[in-house]
């Protein structure tokens, strides 16, 4: 233990993190429990002070007395109302919950050196480059049989069971979304694509024509040709997977990391023909002013702004919620707000869907069932529980009370959300679950929000569904975390190179070999496949 | 009178020692804080240097490996980039950055105004103030390969460039280094001006008055007693700074970006890709196995920056 702590310390100095030691208490429990159960897989969310003794309702499974859990800025913040979250939660349960939320951009930071530190928070919130390693390293609990004997899987509430499938490594569950992980889709300015005549493209050919006449003429109606340009991205390749997300129609069958084929093997799309095709695409369309020439420098605020200042008319964006972020800045900069989302162009077949972040329950936590039905399990009861994840607390970030909100007039029972404590002047719009992307419906299909959500955040993510493939987990390997981090750094200083310095895709992936990258790509696929055996 | 040690240091009684800390103990007090610092944050870290020798991602106990990290870390390309990176931009960072405080603190030396000298003084203090990511910002606004740049759209207007052929002085491996230098030295040169101001200003007028009566001019009142009497300070700052040139890491990693990484990578955001941005959980023995060169490397150059200073100034700086 003394030895953990004086490397947690010596990783807090070493690294660049300010933030060391985040304290979380671990008083797990064991139970008692006087409160009622909270899921209810038939319908009622039970109330914890309501409860009698049911608290081993339907099973044996023993109730925790407190719950620590470690999450990063995707459910509400302290700023947001995290309290009253917290209480209803409490209140709805009977057990007592702790949040740790370090700052949302040093999350995986603060979650590694608290492993490392050996005080481990009952559940963890990880994205899917985590997922894997630290299941594959032994840290997160085995929830398989939690979740096949559970009664949420035999509610017949839930409406997308192939993304649990998915979150299988090795044939085991570690972790549990409670939605999709939702992706991009590409919206294109209605008005712009009316003033050069041209409706929404189809296939590469009309998608580069309409780069050409938002580059080259007037789409913005301004009366100058040529200041506008086609589409900007905050970056060439993405940070996390999915990765060639935000330029979809130039990557199309492109995938730029590691991917499972049909037959089961694994591959590296990047040294394959289709990368380099997608590279050629790229170059073209940048060094034809198609591309927002700052794009290795943007980052995804400049593209928002730039977007809703008019100075191009094709974003690759996230799809629902989004969706009305964007028009509804587009009104405040006094520019047309019609946005068309397009379904993906024939080259590209689907747009791609990333790996939600998957909530796991820590192999050091004393009472793992019963934190997997209390806190996991209970976010998907189909009533008070999973409105408290979807929209927030009642009277805090949501109220059916007749008022007006932000210049809205609400009637008694109306459901809607309330203004933003952190960002007055705007209304919230979810809590952690997203509505249009929970993979359980509320019992009878009564979700109390769903009437507020606006038309076109509805539409884009319909269309998304339909027209999406989900991406699948890589599996974690030694090999992979020895070569992984140099070799993604080759791969994208090798993508700039091609598509912003004049290289050629032949030079380039000569400097691929010639740095290392093919071996530990090799090396990577080998372990991978190993891993099928 | 004083006993002599050997080494002819005063050597003083336990009894007298402990008068002396018990009259002074209000400085030993406030002194602890710093001495807590001190073994938190710089000692007790030490005992994580044998995790280099270990394959050790967080959660499992660390294993041995031997010098494993060290054989993949030579035989690296993104690391002996990354090194010579780091040397090279700290250098000549360093140089550029010593060189322009001189020249400005002799040119602020010079103005009479001591309204407008103050002024100047703190207009050009300020940047040290701004935070590396604000400075990024204003900058990546400044360099942008627009006309909205303000560097592209004056040599658009004199004829420099043509319209449509701007740079893209942040996105291109040609340019990134000089601006880099140039970032650098608008930021913290005001700032370093600050030693050698001090060193002026403790300069005899009278060696002025002297040599105006031998009829020397400005410039060979600068030349022969301005120049030497900085001299010492110049080597001396020169000297303190060589010794932290390993520990680069803010500026770059605001100003990278996939295209410039070959010029860019240096060895502290080596480490952060390493440990964040890998795809995978972060091996730390490896990391701390870089940390460790790394702090050898200081070491070495701190061992090198003393043998200067003595050869020098007579007398080393530990």
């Amino acid at each position: 233990m003394r030895k953990r702590k004086l490397m947690c310390a010596f990783m807090a100095t070493t690294m660049v993190a300010s933030t060391m030691l985040a304290g979380c208490s671990n008083d797990k429990s064991s139970n008692n429990g006087t409160e009622a159960n909270a899921t209810q897989g038939s319908g009622t969310t039970a109330s914890g002070t309501e409860g009698t003794d049911d608290n081993k309702a339907g099973s044996d499974v023993e109730k925790p007395e407190k719950i620590t859990v470690m999450v990063d800025g995707t459910v509400v913040t302290k700023e947001n109302g995290q309290a009253e979250f917290e209480k209803k939660w409490e209140e709805l349960t009977g057990i007592d919950i702790e949040i740790i939320q370090p700052d949302h951009s040093a999350y995986y930071d603060v979650l590694g050196q608290t492993f490392a530190g050996g005080d481990w928070p009952d559940v963890v919130l990880l994205g899917s480059t985590y997922y894997a390693g630290y299941a594959n390293e032994g840290a997160l609990w085995d929830m398989t049989e939690a979740w096949e004997n559970s009664e949420l899987k035999a509610s017949g509430r839930i409406n997308n069971e192939e993304l649990i499938d998915s979150l299988y490594l090795d044939g085991k569950l570690y972790g549990f979304s409670p939605a999709r992980g939702n992706g991009c889709v590409t919206y294109v300015k209605k008005a712009w694509l009316d003033n050069v005549g041209l409706d929404a493209p189809t296939n590469y050919e009309e998608y580069l024509e309409m780069l050409d006449k938002f580059t080259n003429g007037d789409p913005d109606g301004n009366g100058i040709d040529g200041d506008t340009y086609g589409v900007s991205a905050a970056g060439l390749i993405g940070t996390e997977a999915p990765y060639v997300n935000y330029l979809p129609e130039f990557y199309q069958d492109a995938y730029s990391s590691f991917y499972q084929k049909e037959d089961g093997t694994w591959a590296d799309g990047f040294t394959e023909d289709s990368m380099k095709e997608a590279l050629t695409r790229l170059k073209e369309a940048y060094e034809a002013g198609y591309i927002d020439k700052e794009t290795l420098t943007n980052k995804t605020s400049d593209c928002r702004t730039k977007f809703y200042e008019d100075k191009f008319g094709v974003f690759t964006y996230w799809a629902g919620t989004w969706a009305t972020n964007l028009k509804t800045n587009l009104a405040n900069n006094d520019r047309d707000d019609e946005l068309v989302a397009l379904e993906p162009i024939a080259e590209l077949g689907n747009y791609l869907e990333r790996q939600a972040p998957v909530w796991a329950i820590t192999s050091k936590c004393e009472n793992p069932e019963g934190v997997f039905k209390y806190f996991i399990e209970s976010m998907l009861d189909g009533g008070d529980m999973q409105t408290l994840w979807t929209y927030g607390a009642e009277g805090t970030h949501w109220s059916t009370k007749a008022e007006t909100i932000l210049g809205v007039t609400y009637e008694e029972g109306q459901f809607h959300m309330l203004e933003n404590l952190e960002k007055p002047g705007t209304a919230y719009t979810k809590n952690h679950i997203d509505p249009l992307l929970s993979i359980a419906d509320f019992i009878d299909d009564k979700d109390p929000g769903i009437d507020q959500i606006a038309e076109e955040a509805r539409e884009s993510a319909e269309m998304f569904i339909e027209n999406s493939t989900l991406v699948v987990t890589v599996p974690s390997t030694d090999v992979m975390s020895q070569y992984n981090g140099d070799l993604t750094t080759l791969k994208n200083s090798i993508i700039a190179d091609v598509v912003t310095q004049g290289v050629s895709i032949e030079d380039a992936y000569a400097r691929f070999e010639k740095e290392g990258g093919a071996d530990w790509s090799q090396a990577i696929v080998d372990s991978l496949n190993e891993l099928n055996k | 009178m004083k006993k002599k040690g050997s080494a002819g240091v005063a050597v003083v009684s336990p009894k007298k020692t402990r008068k002396y800390v018990i009259k002074y103990k209000s400085f030993y007090i406030m002194f602890i804080p710093v001495i807590l610092f001190t073994l938190v944050f710089h000692y007790l870290p030490l005992f994580g240097l044998g995790y280099a020798f270990t394959e050790f991602r967080g959660i499992k106990d660390p294993e041995f490996i031997g010098l494993e990290n060290f054989t993949r870390m030579f035989s690296s390309q993104g690391f002996l980039n990354a090194f010579g990176n780091t040397l090279k931009l700290s250098i000549v960072k360093l140089i550029l950055n010593t060189g322009l405080a001189v020249i400005i603190s002799l040119m602020l030396n010079e103005i009479k105004s001591l309204k407008f000298k103050k002024t100047t003084q703190t207009i050009i203090y300020l940047p040290h103030f701004m935070s590396w990511v604000v400075t990024a910002s204003v900058f990546t606004l400044i360099l942008s390969p627009s006309q909205e740049g303000l560097v592209n759209a004056l040599l658009v207007n004199l004829g420099i460039l043509d319209k449509g052929q701007e740079i893209y002085f942040l996105g291109s491996k040609k340019w990134w280094t000089p601006m880099f230098y140039v970032i650098n030295m608008w930021k913290d040169t005001g700032w370093g001006t600050i030693i050698f101001l001090a060193t002026l200003s403790g300069i005899s007028p009278e060696l002025y008055e002297a040599a105006t009566m031998d009829g020397a001019g400005r410039w060979a009142q600068m030349r022969f007693i301005t120049m030497p009497a900085l001299a010492n300070t110049i080597i001396t700052v020169l000297i303190l700074n060589l010794a932290k040139v390993m520990n680069l890491f803010e500026s770059v990693f605001v100003l990278q970006n996939t295209a410039v990484i070959q010029q860019a990578d240096v060895l502290q955001t080596y480490i952060y890709t390493q440990t964040f941005n890998s795809g995978a959980l972060p091996n730390y023995g490896y990391t701390t196995a870089v940390g460790v060169v790394k702090s050898l490397v200081g070491c070495v150059l701190v061992l090198l920056c003393n043998y200067l200073s003595k050869k020098v100034r007579g007398r080393g700086i530990i």
